[in-house]
């Protein structure tokens, strides 16, 4: 774990890591992935991941429209619209 | 030197659904901003995915008539990236078990048949849209198309050239549409394209280094991207330069490809299974009720139009290789006899109007009922072939009735004999030199004499009596 | 008439006999809020409507189970109309347009939601520390932490505010905080409490479970709480059983698991001597108990500080200053927007978590660690599997030690995640676990922690409640024992 894996990271997961904190976040990420590391004890040759401990399968729906129009009630939470978008600043393409 | 293209597709097309992948939100076209958006399509926070039935049958579909294996068990995953039209941060999609896995489709390129592979086809929920032009200095995003949801077809990269990858796009886009799984509306977006291109040379055995040309949405337009990026590669291969693993954008306006280096940066989608999402079993009956229930394809219908509508091949070729002629062939011929007669406007005048307005049958004011009409009207000898034509022409500008535009122009056909036979025999008189020179062995003059009588009755003689009372006088 | 620390059950009486109205026991209850605020358990407060409530009950009693009956409600659900902000700034202006499924069921039920308690930032932490707004206090001594995530709930309960609360419980929020608050907490079997508007950590982990002073308690919560939810397909479609109905039969013959690999010479002896106590209860009781063996247990922290983070870092991608929440100040372009708003929306530890979680699971690491871990998952499952073919329940300390004071832990991330070493298993199996007081150590509670078969809270509940007849520890209250 490096500052560049640690930035490379960062810029995935879109948080910004001033540089106070950088050295601390990069030694704690060290730290924590080192005592992950003790997974690597456990055979886990021929084991099925599991993903979910509900070893079911899904429920699903029948294809039919339910919802209503909440536009209003949802661009009013919005930190910016106007009455019909939602607004970002101008992606350039 | 030689090259060599490969191209594989990725095709998203839009499944037909009523309500979304995993809302009851409906994915109609066309709606105000953000009006058709569910609490789950927003992505608000403790929301939660619940899978669409529907658009799991409609995949199988798809399976079902490309020969593919059907995953009985398939799971979604998360790929995780920001862009303000995704509005989670991840698209759930169908990574490692997808509902449609290996399968194949034919097809036709100058008259010669090619077998395409499918690697696999997935179900994944679409975005929305993001409208960059419309404010100033902001982006408007509009949730209406967020969880739509799609079957994405990733061909094995199989396909030569340009034309090949049209006539490809072109089979799906016929499969779909019969398979009534995706409207094939292409302008709306309902079927979009992304295109894998690489050049290596001919002798190598490995393959190029790839570009991806993303989000094409018009067969014109994969032709010229893809034959643009071919020579782009050859021509750094060329000089010597090495093809950068990226993704492009085709610009229609300026006809190329360019590069969108920045917004691939350091993309890694950290795919993992959706936990809120457990794994979506088909059972063996429904498998069977789908497998059982699955709409006749054009090969299928061919066959059939030859076999019991006795059609040239080449006419039910034409006919069955699209779903609005089929459907309008099957729907005339259901109310009248006549299927030939049905098949040769089809493919004569009918295809000839399509052509010349450029639209396809359904956007036409023809409908099927009309159609068996004029029909039965040509089979009674109500009107002739020929004013059949002006009939027909009536109906593509306003939609009338048949029967109406007949009785409202005079246009039923003369079968009065006895009538014929007098203005025959009228123009006979009037043209005492014509009469001689043909009976002096000009046979080509009998159609001044036929035509003369069409002129005479404004056309509306029935013509096979016109020939024989013609016959009869001169002899 | 006070109404300072009484059970469910004991307000029930009293509002059914009339010695008291809905009412005066809301009004009394956010009088008892606003004389304990130095708690700092509450981030919002729903007195207006509270009351409203109350008023409609006197004049026309419902028919509920629980009509009347105030609820602190854990700030991660969703609550229409009233502001959630899951401890974060991130969300310190959002108000839901929905309520969760779980706070439908219980004001369906007649709970009256008091106010939204603090908590750890999106349920991650053990202290209550990581919260935007304030570390929350513990009852039992002044610069105590309540534990966490859902240290707000218990403090609320502790104090004797309220009778009731919801939490929710990833890899132990719910038994933790209950075990240094020295209430009782259930985290239900995954799946039997729907998630629909519970903000999500952890999807494969997080469930909301029931906090009150009682196991009694706990049980007429949970008969509430549960539902099969149509929204949810992670919900379990079962029947739902009373599950105050064998409470009082007797727990003779219970086999009871101790499982080998917990080491419990490494905690504190007099940690230890409350457990040994315990035992020789249960064992008066009736109860045998069996040595079992859970060879991958070890492996539980490690393998939840993979699953756990990698979950998060996709489950709060949706907090990017678009749609709903907080937006950083005038960014300049759409990265300026993410970035911003996410590193000044979220907390150290959050950040953390998601950093964590995108390095898991970035290309290259995914098989070395999410994979090893989903595996490893697996394993830890199957070991609960192979002891419940011996075993009905399985007992252990629910916590290393009681309360620790506010910054003991240092800044050393891995110390906290410790913490949560007797509580994690059953969150990676979706076992149904619970906590409750059974002793004091410098003065502060301790919890006994109950692990159960898959969908089996019914004897946890049974068990719990057996000791619960039988000893006083859930009696004890910050101010002297409860008369």
């Amino acid at each position: 774990m490096d500052k560049k894996t640690v930035s490379t990271i960062a810029y995935l997961s879109r948080l910004s890591l001033n540089e106070k904190n950088e050295d601390k976040i990069t030694k704690d990420l060290e730290n924590i992935i080192k005592f992950v590391d003790q997974l690597n004890e456990a055979d886990t040759k021929n084991i099925e991941p599991l993903a979910s401990p509900l070893e079911k399968t899904a429920k699903t729906r029948i294809d039919n429209v339910t919802a209503k129009n909440r536009k209003e009630v949802f661009l009013e939470r919005s930190p910016k619209s106007n009455e019909d978008y939602f607004l970002v600043p101008r992606v350039v393409e | 030197m030689s090259w060599e293209t490969v191209i594989g597709l990725e095709i998203h097309v839009q499944l037909s659904t009523d309500s979304k992948l995993f809302s009851g939100g409906s994915t109609s076209f066309g709606a105000e901003p953000n009006t058709h958006v569910d609490l789950i399509d927003l992505g608000l926070p403790g929301v939660l995915p619940v899978a669409n039935r529907g658009a799991f049958h409609k995949a199988i579909r798809f399976g079902l008539a490309t020969n593919a294996e059907i995953n009985q068990t398939s799971t979604f995953d998360r790929k995780n990236y920001f862009y303000p039209d995704l509005p989670k941060g991840y698209q759930i999609t169908q990574m490692a078990l997808p509902i449609v896995g290996k399968g194949s489709i034919k097809i036709e390129v100058d008259g010669e048949e090619k077998i395409i592979n499918i690697t696999r086809a997935h179900l994944e929920e679409d975005a929305g849209k993001s409208i960059h032009d419309l404010f100033d200095g902001e982006t408007g995003v509009d949730l209406n198309r967020a969880g739509t949801p799609l079957l994405e077809i990733v061909s094995e990269p199989e396909i030569a050239n340009a034309k090949e990858a049209v006539a490809y796009f072109k089979a799906i886009r016929q499969i779909v549409t019969f398979l009534d799984i995706c409207d094939g509306n292409m302008a709306q977006g309902s079927m979009r394209c992304d295109v894998n291109v690489s050049v290596k040379k001919s002798d190598d055995t490995e393959l190029g280094t790839r570009a991806e040309i993303k989000n094409i949405n018009s067969f014109k337009f994969i032709e010229k991207a893809i034959n643009f990026e071919i020579d782009r590669q050859i021509r750094i291969l060329e000089s010597g330069d090495s093809v950068v693993q990226e993704t492009r954008l085709y610009d229609s306006v300026k006809n190329e490809t360019r590069s969108m280096r920045s917004k691939e940066e350091a993309n890694d989608y950290r795919y993992f299974p959706c936990p809120d999402l457990l794994p979506v079993v088909i059972s063996d009956n429904e498998l069977k009720e789908i497998k059982d229930n699955l709409p006749e394809l054009p090969d299928e219908k061919e066959r059939r139009y030859v076999e019991e509508s006795n059609l040239d091949s080449s006419e039910a070729k034409i006919i069955a290789s699209s779903k609005t002629m089929a459907n309008m062939f099957e729907g005339a011929c259901s109310k009248t006899n006549d299927s030939k007669l049905v098949a040769n406007w089809l493919v004569g005048d009918i295809s000839a109007l399509l052509n010349k307005d450029n639209i396809d049958l359904q956007e036409s004011k023809l409908t099927s009922d009309n159609f068996a009409l004029l029909i039965e009207r040509i089979s009674d000898k109500t009107i002739s072939g020929k004013i059949a034509k002006s009939v027909l022409e009536e109906i593509w500008e306003t939609g009338n009735d048949v029967d109406a535009i007949i009785e409202s122009k005079g246009l039923v056909q003369i079968q009065d004999e006895s009538l014929l036979e007098k203005i025959a025999q009228t123009i006979i008189d009037d043209n005492p030199s014509q009469v001689e020179a043909f009976k002096g062995g000009k046979d080509k003059l009998f159609g001044f004499f036929v035509g003369q009588v069409m002129k005479e009755t404004q056309g509306k003689a029935n013509p096979q009596s016109v020939n024989e009372i013609l016959k009869r006088l001169l002899s | 008439m006070s109404v300072q620390y009484k059970t469910i059950k004991e307000l029930k009486n009293m509002l059914n006999e009339k010695e008291i109205s809905y009412t005066e026991l809301i009004q009394e209850t956010f009088l008892n809020i606003k004389n304990n605020s130095e708690l700092n358990a509450f981030i919002t407060l729903n007195e207006e409507e509270s009351l409203k409530k109350a008023n409609n009950l006197d004049n026309s009693p419902g028919s509920g189970s629980l009509n009347g009956i105030p609820i602190a409600q854990k700030d991660l659900f969703c609550t229409k109309d009233l502001k959630t902000t899951c401890g974060s700034n991130m969300l310190s202006n959002f108000v839901p347009p929905y309520s969760a499924t779980v706070i439908e069921n219980l004001e369906n039920a007649g709970c009256i939601s008091v106010g939204k308690t603090n908590m750890d930032e999106f349920a991650m932490g053990s202290s209550n520390e990581t919260s935007f707004y304030g570390n929350v206090q513990n009852p039992w001594g002044e610069n105590l932490v309540p534990g966490g995530s859902s240290g707000g709930s218990a403090a609320a309960i502790a104090a004797g505010i309220v009778p009731a609360a919801s939490g929710t419980d990833t890899g132990g929020s719910i038994r933790q905080p209950a075990s240094l608050c020295g209430i009782s907490g259930l985290k239900p079997t995954y799946g039997r409490i729907s998630r629909w508007g519970m903000i999500a950590f952890a999807s494969s982990l997080d469930q909301a479970g029931p906090m009150a002073r009682t196991a009694e308690d706990c049980a007429l919560l949970l008969n509430e709480m549960c539902s099969h939810d149509e929204k949810d397909t992670t919900s379990i479609d079962e029947a739902v059983p009373d599950f105050t109905e064998n409470l009082n039969s007797s727990i003779k013959g219970l086999k009871i698991g101790l499982v080998k690999e917990f080491d419990l010479s490494k905690l504190d002896n007099n940690v230890v001597k409350v457990f040994e106590e315990s035992k020789k209860h249960y064992e008066s009781l009736g109860a045998e108990f069996i040595e079992i063996s859970l060879p991958n247990i070890s492996l539980s922290v490690p393998t939840y500080y993979v699953v756990a983070p990698a979950e998060c870092s996709s489950n709060l991608s949706r907090f990017d200053g678009v749609k709903f929440g907080k937006r950083c100040d005038n960014p300049k372009d759409l990265e300026e927007l993410y970035i911003k708003t996410r590193s000044e929306g979220f907390g150290d530890e959050v950040k953390r978590r998601i950093l964590i979680g995108s390095y898991v699971l970035s290309a290259g690491f995914y098989d070395a660690y999410y994979k090893k871990a989903q595996q490893v998952r697996r394993l830890i499952k199957n070991d609960f599997d192979s002891a419940f073919k011996n075993v009905d329940i399985i007992m252990s300390p629910t916590t290393r030690g009681a309360a620790f004071e506010v910054g003991s832990k240092g800044d050393d991330p891995i110390q906290m995640y410790l913490e949560d070493l007797f509580t994690i298993p059953a969150n990676l199996a979706g076992l149904p676990a619970m906590s409750i007081p059974n002793g004091m150590v410098d003065s502060k509670p301790i919890g006994l922690q109950l692990i159960g078969n898959f969908l089996d809270e019914s004897r946890l509940l049974q068990a719990a409640h057996n000791f619960q007849i039988s000893t006083d520890w859930h009696l004890k209250t910050p101010t002297g024992n409860k008369s």
